[in-house]
């Protein structure tokens, strides 16, 4: 009452407004809403022209118009629509869709009976009976067939017939019947059969992630040449997976060998010692013998001589005597080893005399000049980038060596030339031995070497065979004029040379 | 066999409990089990209900309504039978209306390893046993087919021919052939009297997966990764039938006597039943959510199971009317195999044998044995198995390149092995 009235009406008084309003109307109206078909009787210039003249009824046979109630009877374009078909029962047939295209026969599943487990059946049911062999035989040799129209008239009254197999007669002559040469596509296939359980779940992540392959890596094969880092390139290897068992005779068998060498080395240098100390015994008693039979000698001697000889002399003398005398025997020792084997020179004599290319082929060492520690010369000044200078012609360049062999220095300074300095004190004792050696004369000679005389200095001239010493003085005296003579020399020369070679 | 404890209420844990026994009396008509002893069974439980509802706080309320209102339509569902009871003692109990029945799996030996063979070089792929049951046959990826013999184990005979792994094989028992097919689309007939192989059955397009041979008509049918089965004239080498409808490959086929004479299972998840005269296919099954990889077909009964990686289910001839699922096996299922005495095998993938028990579908056993040492733990997998011809042996051929052999396990008795038998109790809606 306070409040003015609401504009929206709710749905109850609206309701309410409409039941007021067919009240009041259905008292009122002339003409019902609802066209009605005109009852039976009075249908005679009425023909139905829209869906509403037919009310809830059907098509009016009298009227002889074409009628389409509920759009019933229309020629519809294509619909692939089944119409509803009901089995022997009254039920309604809903597999009729999932048997479009078969036979009525064909054995379709579709309802969800047929997908739930049936009762286990005990063993001796007739369901679970395998059909006999000879059941089975028959179906297949069957000779006798029974049509399913019988009559009078078809197979002229008789109930059966026999079949026989027979083969077709093939002509062997003939060539082959149909092409077959020519590609068709494919037919359609038969109708799907209906999917008899629940769609599959779906894949867990999880699950998805344990049916992951990993890629594979091959220790042979990189057809796209991709680059794999290495711990994934042994990562399949399969090497983690396996340990390795080693049988422990193998231990075993190192340890016996370890023991046996060492065994066998004790073994071998105890026989050596055995061996050294009775040689040393053998020495011994061998020297022992000499010395006797020296001293025998020497007493023999000195007993010729000592008859005349040394009474009371001083320790002194006799001391410095005994001194000289030992140093007298020493050296005269040496002299009978160095004259009893003169082909033990040593090394460094022997290699004096050589020819150069001798050396090189024997192999000798470049004779050291320092004793301190040296560097391959290679090692330094190596720079890398563009200092090193060219380095495309590798090939070419002979870049094995950086010095020549034996270097620039001189030949000469090779050669040993004994000086006249006598107070070198390596030479002190054999100074006289040295002086008297022919170091330049080889002890043994190449059988085809040259008679070689005196070397006065590195290279060794010859006598001059072409007179060329005397050609160039004159031809220094004449100061080039007079032309005829030397070319007349020449000509002398070279029939000197001439005959000189044959 | 032990199983997890499965955590349920305890209003589950007797109703199922009440209702196992019942389903296991209900049907002993021979046995005069009156109607009193379950009343005073119904009487025990529900006096345990009202204990445990009153000391059931008040939240639980709701909970015990419905446990009461189980045990009343328990009541009420057994006067029917009751009465039925009293009306059997005087009819002969098979015309009576056949009662929902729990049987008890028949109890089988478990089967236990007693011999390795080894001699292959790659996984042993297929097996065959002869009809004399003297040798058996086995194909491998080392590209040989090796004979043994059967008694002792020992290597008879190895032939080389095929390219490829060869991945079926069979013996046939009207002629002296051995049958073979490999992955590299051959078909090779080998005539075990001079050891030679004498035909080719040309015309596959792709690898071949499995051979089979009638056991009354001289043909052969393999089955192959392009799609089809292809049925041979064994005698002319012509491919008599090409069996397509199948949309990928064809990885098992079964040749019987009866109707249907070819049954195939592929890794469009379908098994198909066709008639081999017509060469057309007779009915599809598309129970599986998985390829089938295997079928078995069972030696004395109208019936065949299949197997997959979902799970192994048991179908009837000759129409495919599916009967039970067996399930418990999780894994990829490549082989199966059926005694006589109803023990079915299933062999897989990550080398577990499970043996079960056909008309119930009981799990009697799993077997998943050591790999040959030498062997890494993943390389077990089990590709074929068979029983030999006197149903006695089980010979497996597996991924760790060896041939197993198992037998009974003659010292087990049913105290020792008992039956564990834990059936799913399905909630039947009236359909």
């Amino acid at each position: 009452i306070f409040l003015p009235a609401p504009t929206q009406l709710s749905q109850d008084q609206l309701e309410s407004e409409e039941r007021l309003r067919a009240q009041t109307s259905y008292s009122t109206a002339l003409v019902s809403s609802r066209r009605e078909p005109p009852p039976y009787g009075h249908r005679k210039a009425w023909v139905p022209r829209s869906l509403e003249d037919f009310g809830d009824g059907g098509a009016f046979p009298e009227i002889h118009v074409a009628q389409f109630p509920l759009e019933m009877g229309r020629k519809k374009k294509t619909s692939n629509a089944l119409a509803v078909q009901v089995d022997a029962e009254g039920k309604i047939k809903y597999d009729a869709i999932a048997r479009q295209g078969q036979g009525k026969d064909k054995v379709i599943f579709s309802k969800y009976t047929d997908l739930l487990p049936k009762e286990v059946l005990n063993e001796d049911t007739p369901e679970l009976q395998k059909p006999d062999e000879e059941a089975v035989k028959e179906v297949i040799t069957r000779r006798v067939y029974t049509p399913s129209q019988q009559g009078v008239a078809f197979n002229s009254g008789a109930k059966q017939r026999v079949i026989r197999m027979v083969e077709m007669q093939k002509d062997p002559m003939e060539p082959p019947r149909f092409k077959i040469n020519k590609k068709i596509p494919r037919g359609p296939p038969s109708p799907p059969a209906p999917v008899m359980h629940s769609p599959s779940r779906k894949m867990t992540v999880k699950e998805q992630q344990e049916w992951k392959i990993p890629p594979c890596i091959s220790n042979w094969k990189n057809a796209k040449g991709y680059t794999i880092p290495l711990d994934k390139r042994l990562a399949a290897d399969g090497r983690g997976l396996q340990t390795v068992h080693i049988n422990e005779n193998f231990a075993k068998l190192a340890e016996a060998l370890y023991i046996a060498d060492r065994k066998a080395r004790e073994a071998v240098e105890m026989r050596a010692q055995v061996e050294k100390k009775m040689a040393q015994k053998e020495k011994e008693k061998k020297e022992e013998k000499l010395r006797e039979l020296a001293q025998m000698a020497r007493d023999r001697r000195a007993g010729i001589k000592s008859h005349g000889d040394k009474g009371g002399e001083d320790t002194e003398v006799r001391e410095r005597d005994e001194i000289r005398h030992d140093r007298r025997k020493e050296r005269q020792h040496d002299r009978n080893i160095s004259r009893a084997a003169p082909d033990k020179r040593s090394k460094l004599q022997r290699d004096q005399d050589r020819d150069i290319s001798e050396l090189i082929a024997l192999g000798v060492p470049n004779p050291r000049s320092a004793s301190e520690a040296q560097y391959d010369q290679r090692l330094f000044n190596q720079s890398k980038g563009m200092d090193s200078g060219f380095a495309g012609g590798e090939d070419e360049t002979y870049n094995v060596y950086d010095q020549p062999f034996r270097g620039s220095r001189d030949m000469a300074s090779n050669i040993y030339r004994p000086s006249k300095n006598i107070e070198k004190d390596t030479y002190t004792d054999d100074f006289d031995t040295l002086m008297q050696n022919n170091r330049f004369v080889p002890d043994k000679e190449f059988s085809g070497a040259d008679h070689g005389q005196r070397r006065e200095g590195p290279v060794q001239f010859e006598e001059d065979p072409f007179g060329l010493d005397k050609f160039l003085e004159e031809a220094k005296q004449h100061g080039g004029s007079k032309r005829p003579s030397t070319s007349s020399r020449s000509k002398d020369d070279y029939h000197d040379k001439k005959r000189r070679k044959e | 066999l032990l199983q997890d404890v499965q955590k349920h209420s305890v209003h589950t844990l007797v109703f199922r409990s009440l209702k196992r026994t019942h389903d296991m009396f209900v049907s002993d008509h021979a046995k005069s089990v009156s109607m009193n002893c379950i009343g005073i069974i119904l009487v025990f439980y529900k006096s345990i209900f009202h204990s445990i509802g009153v000391a059931l706080t008040a939240d639980t309320t709701m909970h015990r309504n419905p446990s009461e209102g189980g045990i009343h339509s328990m009541a009420l569902a057994l006067p029917p039978s009751q009465s039925l009871l009293e009306g059997g003692g005087t009819r002969n109990s098979t015309l009576a209306r056949k009662a929902p029945t729990m049987p008890k799996p028949q109890w089988h030996p478990p089967w236990k390893l007693f011999r390795v063979i080894s001699g292959h070089l790659g996984w042993v792929r297929s097996i065959a046993v002869e009809p004399g049951n003297q040798w058996f046959v086995t194909g491998s990826a080392d590209r040989t087919i090796k004979i043994w013999d059967l008694a002792s184990g020992k290597l008879k005979l190895s032939l080389t021919g095929h390219i490829s792994t060869v991945r079926g094989v069979a013996v046939s028992n009207r002629s002296p052939y051995l049958f073979s097919c490999g992955e590299d689309k051959q078909v090779k007939c080998w005539d075990l009297e001079y050891n030679k192989v004498i035909r080719h059955y040309h015309g596959h397009l792709s690898a071949v997966y499995d051979i089979d041979l009638h056991p009354t008509i001289d043909v052969l049918v393999t089955c192959s990764r392009d799609a089809t089965a292809r049925v041979w004239d064994i005698r002319t080498k012509a491919n008599v039938h090409t069996l397509t409808g199948h949309t990928n490959t064809v990885a098992t086929v079964r040749c019987q006597a009866a109707e249907p004479q070819v049954i195939t299972g592929s890794h469009d998840s379908t098994i198909r039943l066709w008639d081999l005269i017509a060469g057309k296919t007779r009915a599809t099954l598309t129970n599986h959510k998985k390829s089938v990889r295997t079928l078995a077909l069972h030696p004395r009964q109208y019936t065949f199971a299949s197997g997959s990686a979902d799970n192994i289910k048991q179908w009837m001839f000759p129409d495919g009317n599916f009967i039970q699922n067996l399930s418990g096996h999780n894994a990829i299922i490549n082989t199966l195999a059926v005694n006589s005495d109803g023990v079915l095998v299933s062999g897989a993938d990550n080398g577990t044998i499970h043996l079960w028990d056909w008309r119930t579908g009981y799990n009697f056993q799993r077997i998943h044995a050591a790999v040959q040492p030498g062997s890494l733990d993943s390389e077990s997998g089990i590709f074929a198995c068979m029983f030999d011809n006197s149903e006695s042996r089980l010979i497996t051929a597996e991924a760790d390149k060896t041939i197993k052999v198992y037998k009974e396990d003659d010292t087990a008795t049913e105290e020792t092995h008992p039956v564990n038998w834990k059936p799913e109790i399905l909630k039947r809606k009236r359909f």
